[in-house]
């Protein structure tokens, strides 16, 4: 019975930790993502169109559920917007 | 473990730089624009992140909140150490971040960090590749020893078994040799070689025990007689007294018999190399022609003398001295009345000669092969007192100094030819 006690601490310990919650990330949310096209309909300037094609597409991932997709695509749109396209 | 250090260890490195330099620009755009120009930066840094990676908090007095996207403080971030690392739970499955944090002043804190489960993924493929590659690399090393180990099994067994048979006792025993001439032939040609000294040295040990055993057997059991005789005939004091002397005397000449056997054995052992100094011989011959001229004029005979000013070379005076005085003791015994023994020795290229000639009957051919064995005398000398040591002795001086002796008659073709000894050193 001897190993009982640190297999004991151990499950305390496991069992801690489950109960801890982790950080998070917020900018996975589909909130994040309407942020980011209204910062991306926001940008002064001209923009192309493909650019603007690639916003769309990443609004409407949102939409239908692909948040972290539409939110790439929302970003890649605005990096291009920001380097003048 | 280079391996590793060069490629995981490096994409830490590279996570760790580029979240150091983030915060560093992020402190420089405070201290420009203040903190609503940091809040406007790091927006702008999350809005373009396509990779989706990185991590900030920026958290006011009183925790307030000013911008990032991690949803709360981490207790990690509270401790000792600026570097933390904590778990993430990012879309329902649970990641790592690595964060680094910044006292900004006046209550403000900040967390700057990477999502690092990408790189440990890469880390976690790269290191499984090392162990792979590490295990078939030890793998093959072990395969490889064991292959080698039996490959020289192979070829030292010869040598073992060879070595197992003399240990034995059985000296006749030889390693085979291949044709292949390699490391291991010449090793066990040279193990060959080495047990065939072996045995001409102990067939020589067994021969001067025998002539050991011979010779000293016949001088002692002459002193016996000669004192057993004088015990029985004797009839006074002075007679018993002379055949005392008598027997001392002879005992003298056996001792110094043995004398000379040790000192042979001595100088063949080397133990006497340690004792080489430059020296000219030159004043030491002149010094035994000295002594030797007078001890021939005694018994009318002639010694001529032919030494250069100087004889420069490397080796133990003494003995070298004791070498010619031998070969004069030989030349003048077997010189008849009325003859000549010459001491002559000269400098070569790279040699040295001393040479010492008589008048004497000389030596046959076969007798010079022996010529050297102890004990060995020549028919011719039967008759003429001496131990046979004294060839012996010259010639393991000569040894002993890389040199060599040569016998050849003094007068070619004559009826008595006499006998040339030359003791020829080198001087490099």
């Amino acid at each position: 019975m001897l190993w009982a006690g640190p297999l004991l601490v151990i499950f305390a310990t496991s069992a801690g930790w489950a109960d801890e919650v982790p950080v998070r990330v917020t900018t996975d949310s589909s909130a994040y993502c309407a942020e980011l096209a209204t910062r991306f309909a926001a940008q002064p300037g001209p923009r192309a169109e493909e650019t603007a094609i690639m916003a769309e597409d990443g609004r409407r991932l949102c939409d239908t559920g692909h948040v972290r997709s539409g939110i790439a695509k929302l970003r890649r749109a605005l990096r291009a917007v920001q380097a003048g396209g | 473990m280079v391996l590793w250090w060069n490629t995981a260890g490096a994409l830490d490195r590279q996570v760790d730089a580029a979240i150091r330099a983030d915060a560093t620009a992020l402190m420089e755009r405070l201290e420009a624009g203040g903190m609503p120009a940091v809040v406007a930066a790091i927006e702008d840094r999350m809005a373009v992140d396509v990779q989706n990676e990185t991590l900030y908090l920026l958290l006011g007095p009183e925790d307030r909140r000013l911008a990032g996207n991690l949803s709360t403080w981490p207790p990690e971030a509270n401790g000792e150490f600026s570097w933390i690392r904590i778990p993430l739970q990012r879309d329902g499955a649970v990641s790592e971040a690595r964060l680094f944090r910044v006292d900004v002043g006046g209550g403000t804190r900040m967390l700057v960090g990477r999502d690092v489960a990408e790189k440990l993924r890469l880390r976690g493929l790269l290191s499984e590749g090392i162990a792979w590659a590490a295990s078939a690399s030890a793998g093959f090393a072990v395969l490889g020893a064991w292959l080698l180990r039996r490959s020289l099994e192979r070829r030292l067994s010869p040598i073992y078994r060879t070595a197992r048979a003399i240990s034995s006792g059985d000296l006749t025993p030889r390693v085979p040799l291949s044709e292949r001439d390699d490391e291991f032939d010449k090793l066990g040609a040279t193990m060959n070689a080495m047990l065939d000294r072996i045995a001409q040295l102990m067939e020589g040990v067994r021969g001067v025990s025998d002539a050991i055993a011979h010779d000293l057997r016949t001088p002692i059991a002459r002193a016996r007689a000669k004192l057993e005789e004088s015990l029985h005939a004797a009839h006074d004091e002075d007679s018993l007294r002379a055949a005392v002397e008598q027997g001392i005397a002879d005992l003298d000449a056996i001792a110094r018999v043995f004398q000379a056997v040790l000192r042979i054995a001595e100088v063949e052992a080397g133990a006497r190399r340690a004792a080489f100094a430059e020296t000219d011989l030159a004043p030491v011959l002149a010094d035994i022609a000295e002594l030797y001229g007078a001890s021939a004029e005694a018994r009318e005979q002639h010694l001529a003398v032919d030494l250069p000013d100087a004889l420069p070379l490397v080796g133990d005076r003494d003995l070298l001295a004791q070498a010619v005085v031998n070969l004069l003791d030989n030349a003048l015994k077997f010189t008849p009345e009325g003859g000549t023994v010459t001491l002559s020795a000269r400098l070569g290229d790279d040699f040295a000669e001393i040479e010492v000639a008589d008048d004497g009957p000389g030596m046959p051919e076969a007798d010079r092969l022996r010529a050297g064995e102890r004990f060995f005398r020549a028919d011719a000398a039967r008759t003429t007192p001496g131990s046979g040591l004294g060839l012996s002795l010259v010639r393991a001086v000569a040894a002993l100094h890389r040199g060599e002796v040569l016998l050849r008659d003094t007068h070619p073709g004559a009826a008595a030819p006499g006998l040339t000894v030359a003791l020829r050193l080198p001087t490099a």
